[in-house]
């Protein structure tokens, strides 16, 4: 992985052919800068405003990464996760949220590690994740 | 006279007077005759442990010995008031009043005063309980309330603390990734225009993080206060509840408890169940205040994942009217209070992963209240080295 973003550009996808990143986020504003930023770190990326049309269109593979917003309506951020987790060959997994601690464990309490990223985030935060 | 002060039966004393000595100094509570010119003529064991003064130190001494000097200087014209006039303002009344002991400190005691009208005269026969216990026990009741208040205020304030968090870091993670993302853009290029622009963006992205620090602060300022939760003993933790409350009711009330053995430990904070449980036994004991076959059985149990306590009693049940806004904070069908307790109850009950739900019983049931708390799992008693 690499530890900054300065040398953005092709050499962020040398070797894997193309990079996906999905993005399960209901907040319009989070979403749109989310993927304004990962397309211009030349990444290929897609938002879903909810875990139903996330299952519906997508089909993670390994060498994605999926971020998924905990607090979703409808199916719950945990349960995307659990049911993630549980595919034959996972994809990259980050969890986001912008909620206290103990609601976030609360939450996260049956899904088992998981990587998180709490908000506000930053350019600095996410280049470390893909 | 003042042999009879005396504890130990004397051989001229009659069989009637050595039972008067016993039964005087088997009371509890103190007891003490005085004539009319106030004079101690009879001190018991009670007493000496209450003022610290031997019979012998007080036997003709004048009562206003073991009173505060405020009273002691108003005494005797209490005394001369009653003489002259026969105008009753303590005799069988009772009050509570100040007593005074023999190293100067001063403590509540309740009075009630009779009078005997005896060969000798008029004597009065003073009977003092020590309220001491009473009052600290009263004090750890409203200790015991105002936390209550203290923490609905200070729950409030985090759960409205988190909220704004959650709901502001929406916008400024959005702010920060689009100017982030612009400033990246700019980057590729160079030219002086681009470096103002650059410059610009620069001290935008820098406010935006300021914004999102104050944000993290205040998240942690709540996240310290986090309850400190534990496995506990909820028999345990409930019983001390009831005894607590039970000191500290203004009308008697038969509380039944039955504690079930064997009970997984829940994962709380003992204080804030506590306090679900004193005020649900208020609340409980409230409705039943007039009736003479008041109960109110207080259990716990385990349903499921859950482990209970129940609180119910054999009022009349909830009208159904009362119902919709039964646990909304500032709704009440009582005179007093401000009709916070269902509400913080409930909320500090959810906090914990759990609830407080109701059965509103009528027809001949009463209410029955149910707290549930999560069980604690095999790791979190091991983390607690249980």
């Amino acid at each position: 992985m690499l530890s900054s973003v300065d040398g953005f550009g092709p050499s962020l996808s040398v070797g894997t052919g193309h990079l996906a990143v999905h993005i399960l986020e209901d907040d319009a504003g989070v979403s749109d800068s989310l993927l304004m930023l990962f397309r211009n770190l030349g990444l290929e990326a897609t938002a879903y405003p909810d875990a139903e049309s996330f299952f519906e269109t997508a089909k993670p593979k390994k060498d994605d990464t999926i971020i998924v917003d905990l607090l979703l309506p409808g199916i719950s951020g945990a349960t995307v996760i659990t049911w993630l987790k549980g595919l034959r060959e996972p994809p990259r997994i980050v969890a986001i949220s912008g909620q206290a601690q103990s609601a976030i464990e609360r939450q996260l309490k049956d899904v088992g590690p998981v990587e998180l990223i709490r908000k506000p985030l930053s350019i600095q935060t996410l280049s470390t994740i893909v | 006279m003042d042999d009879r002060i005396k504890a130990a039966p004397a051989a001229d004393k009659t069989v009637s007077e050595a039972r008067l000595m016993s039964v005087l100094n088997t009371a509890v509570d103190g007891i003490i005759v005085i004539d009319e010119q106030a004079r101690i003529l009879l001190y018991n064991q009670a007493c000496e442990k209450l003022f610290g003064y031997t019979p012998e130190e007080v036997a003709g001494q004048n009562v206003k010995m073991i009173m505060p000097r405020d009273y002691a200087q108003a005494h005797d014209g209490y005394m001369h008031n009653y003489m002259t006039t026969g105008h009753r303002k303590i005799i069988g009344i009772g009050r509570e009043v100040r007593a005074r002991h023999k190293n100067g400190t001063e403590f509540p005691v309740e009075l009630s005063v009779g009078e005997a009208s005896t060969p000798d005269g008029r004597q009065f026969i003073g009977l003092l309980r020590d309220l001491r216990s009473r009052k600290e026990a009263e004090q750890r009741v409203n200790d015991l309330q105002s936390e209550l208040v203290h923490l609905a205020r200070v729950s409030a304030m985090d759960e409205m603390g988190a909220a704004l968090a959650h709901e502001l870091n929406q916008p400024l993670t959005a702010i920060m990734l689009y100017l982030q993302a612009v400033s990246r853009s700019l980057d590729k290029r160079n030219d002086a225009a681009n470096e103002t622009f650059k410059s610009v963006l620069a001290k935008a992205v820098h406010e935006a993080e300021r914004a999102g620090n104050i944000i993290s602060r205040m998240r942690q300022f709540v996240e310290k206060r986090e309850p400190n939760r534990r496995p506990v003993d909820l028999n345990h933790v409930v019983g001390e509840a009831v005894e607590l409350t039970l000191v500290g009711l203004r009308h008697r009330v038969n509380v039944k408890s039955t504690f079930a053995p064997g009970l997984p430990k829940a994962f709380a904070e003992p204080v804030q169940i506590q306090q679900i449980v004193v005020n649900l036994l208020r609340n409980a004991s409230e409705v039943l205040k007039d009736r003479e076959d008041g109960l109110v059985t207080v259990s716990t149990g385990q349903d499921g994942s859950f482990v209970t306590i129940t609180v119910e009693d054999n009022g009349p049940g909830i009208p159904p009217a009362a119902m919709p806004t039964l646990f909304k904070a500032f709704s009440t069908t009582k005179t007093t209070g401000m009709g916070l307790g269902l509400s913080i109850s409930r909320s500090i009950a959810q906090n914990h992963s759990g609830d407080l739900i109701v059965d509103p019983g009528g027809h001949g049931r009463g209410a029955r209240f149910t707290v549930q708390l999560p069980a604690a799992s095999r790791e979190e008693e091991a983390e607690a080295g249980l």
